[in-house]
């Protein structure tokens, strides 16, 4: 309890405050990726792909179990999103970074609204309904979690809904 | 973000991220990535700015069609406020 107000805290101060961040980020770092790579390409026009958004800022559906923020290594599960019910009422469960703003308008983490325009426009086929939230802080023993079960079954999952391109946004 | 990306590129589906922590993208190494030199929490923008909030979107959409090299980054040009963002009207990205 006490560490998450701290987290809080800290997170509404880096916000506040950007240069504060760097000392911040400087304590984390990801590991270096090995390997190559992954590459798929975009075989078709823009215009008839089915997209879909998965976003790491801690967003979920009111009734849904919040992302676990007592464990330091953070929380490797995710929430299914609907995309048409997520905007009228949601929740962010996450103590690493400031989410007053994103409160404000779902739009700056999860940009349906946008999307939905620029699908009515043509220069997308459709957004899919289904999208997917994750809690970005991960770190130790949950990173193995994350890379080998829950993000290969979110994969699926997209894969299932047909969708031909994902966009990621980050806390 | 970018591990999640990975795998789900991994799986054969083409992906774009945003990243807000370039050194964070540089090491993990996603495929298709466009930078904003922004706050954390705001990856598109500001709330209400729906000119930025697009903008963006299609600087996403655009670095679908652009990068060619695995691990790209895309630095975009906008500062953190004071620019006027417009609406682009586009027939096609393609």
């Amino acid at each position: 309890m006490l560490s998450s107000i701290k987290n809080q805290m800290i997170a509404k101060a880096i916000t506040r405050f950007p240069s504060l961040a760097e000392r911040f980020l400087a304590a984390y770092q990801p590991v270096r990726s090995e390997g190559v790579i992954p590459w798929s390409e975009l075989g078709k026009p823009l215009r008839t792909c089915k997209m879909a958004v998965v976003t790491t800022a801690g967003v979920h559906h009111d009734d849904q179990q919040p992302f676990d923020m007592r464990d330091p290594d953070g929380d490797p599960s995710y929430r299914e999103l609907d995309g048409t019910t997520i905007r009228s009422g949601f929740t962010i469960t996450h103590d690493y970074y400031d989410h007053t703003d994103a409160e404000r308008d779902l739009n700056i983490v999860l940009p349906l609204d946008r999307l939905d325009e620029l699908t009515a426009e043509g220069l997308l086929d459709s957004l899919s309904v289904r999208h997917f939230g994750f809690m970005g802080h991960i770190d130790g023993r949950h990173i193995s979690t994350l890379v080998e079960t829950s993000a290969p079954e979110v994969a699926r999952k997209l894969q299932k809904d047909q969708v031909d391109l994902v966009l990621l946004t980050p806390a | 973000m970018g591990l999640i990306q990975r795998e789900i590129e991994r799986q054969g589906i083409p992906t774009v991220g945003i990243s807000i922590v370039r050194d964070y993208t540089e090491k993990v190494q996603p495929p298709r990535t466009i930078f904003l030199k922004w706050p954390f929490g705001h990856p598109l923008g500001e709330p209400g700015n729906l000119a930025q909030q697009r903008t963006v979107l299609l600087e996403a959409l655009k670095a679908v069609k652009t990068i060619r090299e695995p691990g790209e980054i895309i630095d975009l040009p906008f500062p953190w406020r004071r620019y006027r963002y417009s609406v682009e009207q586009m027939a096609s990205l393609d």
